[in-house]
């Protein structure tokens, strides 16, 4: 059986869940791997729900937000944009892959993006195969 | 080499001043331990401590850690070498400590040893700092000519490591771990309540001394402190297995300065690089 990856995304409510909305809307094809998750903000995302996801099994982490400066808030994503430059930072040198967590900026118009985005990515991360360094045995842990 | 009998000296002169004129309530300092080896953070509430008070080369403690313990506005005199000088700056950026209740009693300290290993801790681990960055009153003679080593070069060899070694390397090192919370307690800027390791909704990790859980653990803390380490090190001396967690602190604050261009702790007028943006950072920090 060929390697189907797990993907978690985390999408912003205004503009990445919308555009994956309108890439559905749309009729556009992309891979059945990403787990969309909404959270109201991409500076709500806190950098352990990248790490526990990794802890939990996914092969891959991708995290959508509003382009700079078109936050619903304002500045969230300007935050959140620093926030998570380090999060790949440790996670690059803790020795994780680098191309396991990405992060775009995708409006709610672009439902091409999102599906471009989730295609790339997840060939990249059947490339990568599956991500066993971070990933709890079952045994080890009761979650 | 730093003179720290000297420095012992006018911590007592200055400590008795003080007290006695009743500008601050406390002294945090160091005091006898039960041995010459082993001094112990200390707090001089009354003349008579004053006599306690020691220096020498291996009181290595953050004594910025304690600050906190008192209720705001507390008058407090702190004892500070270059290290500890900063994580006091980065908390007065975080408002934890106000500047006016805080009598800073700067110690120039060269030749600081390691209790456990007796090495010498150099520039390479207090920030290529050997005065402190702030301070109201001067112990010793500043220091000057001292080589200086740049804090990151350490990161060298381990920069250079393939991926899969650095992971079996770090991994090793979080396995040893024994989840004793020292490095937690040691910090200056650990000072959460509750830490998200002790939440249990949600629970982020396991509290076993297990492998998934310390990872999660230590991992989650270099975030935390990302852009607020001021590279004490005292994370890692408390640490009684001996994980380098210093490397980790200098990494991710090596990143930080250059993504963001600004090194924690070094002026009071800076914002914690985390808690800030400008419109310019470019997105070129995410690739």
């Amino acid at each position: 059986m060929s390697f189907e990856p797990k993907i978690l995304g985390i999408a912003c409510n205004w503009c990445t869940y919308t555009g994956a909305d309108l890439a559905g809307t749309t009729r556009l094809h992309y891979p059945p791997n990403v787990r969309v998750v909404r959270v109201m903000c991409s500076s709500r995302i806190n950098p352990s729900f990248i790490f526990r996801a990794f802890q939990l099994g996914a092969d891959g982490v991708l995290v959508g937000g509003c382009h700079p400066g078109d936050c619903h808030y304002n500045t969230g994503n300007l935050y959140a944009r620093r926030r998570l430059a380090v999060t790949k930072k440790i996670l690059e040198f803790a020795g994780l892959e680098p191309g396991r967590f990405r992060v775009e900026w995708i409006s709610a118009s672009e439902g091409n993006k999102f599906a471009e985005v989730v295609q790339e990515f997840t060939a990249q991360i059947k490339e990568l195969g599956p991500q066993q360094k971070l990933k709890i045995d079952e045994l080890q842990e009761k979650a | 080499m730093t003179d720290f009998r000297q420095i012992e000296n006018n911590l007592k002169k200055e400590a008795k001043r003080l007290l006695e004129a009743g500008e601050v309530a406390v002294v945090l300092a160091y005091g006898r331990g039960y041995d010459e080896k082993h001094p112990m953070p200390f707090a001089a509430k009354t003349i008579a401590d004053v006599e306690s008070l020691v220096f020498n080369e291996y009181c290595n403690f953050n004594m910025a850690s304690y600050l906190m313990r008192y209720p705001w506005g507390t008058k407090i005199a702190i004892a500070a070498k270059a290290a500890d000088s900063r994580a006091i700056i980065q908390l007065v950026q975080e408002e934890k400590v106000r500047r006016e209740d805080l009598v800073i009693l700067g110690i120039p300290a060269y030749g600081m040893k390691n209790q456990k290993t007796n090495e010498v801790v150099d520039s390479k681990t207090t920030g290529g700092l050997y005065n402190p960055v702030i301070y109201d009153i001067l112990l010793g003679e500043e220091i000057h000519g001292q080589k200086i080593v740049s804090p990151y070069e350490v990161l060298a060899e381990y920069e250079a490591m393939d991926k899969e070694e650095r992971w079996a390397f770090w991994k090793s090192q979080m396995d040893k771990c024994i989840r004793c919370y020292a490095c937690r307690k040691a910090c200056p800027m650990c000072y959460c309540d509750p830490c998200f390791i002790d939440q249990n909704k949600p629970r982020w990790a396991d509290k076993a001394p297990q492998s998934p859980g310390n990872m999660m653990y230590h991992l989650t803390r270099f975030h935390h402190l990302a852009g607020r380490c001021i590279d004490c090190g005292e994370c890692s001396r408390a640490c009684p297995v001996d994980i380098p967690l210093y490397l980790f602190h200098k990494k991710v604050a090596k990143e930080c300065e250059e993504m963001f261009g600004q090194a924690a702790g070094m002026k009071l007028e800076d914002k914690p690089v985390l808690v800030d943006f400008r419109v310019e950072d470019s997105d070129k920090i995410l690739e």
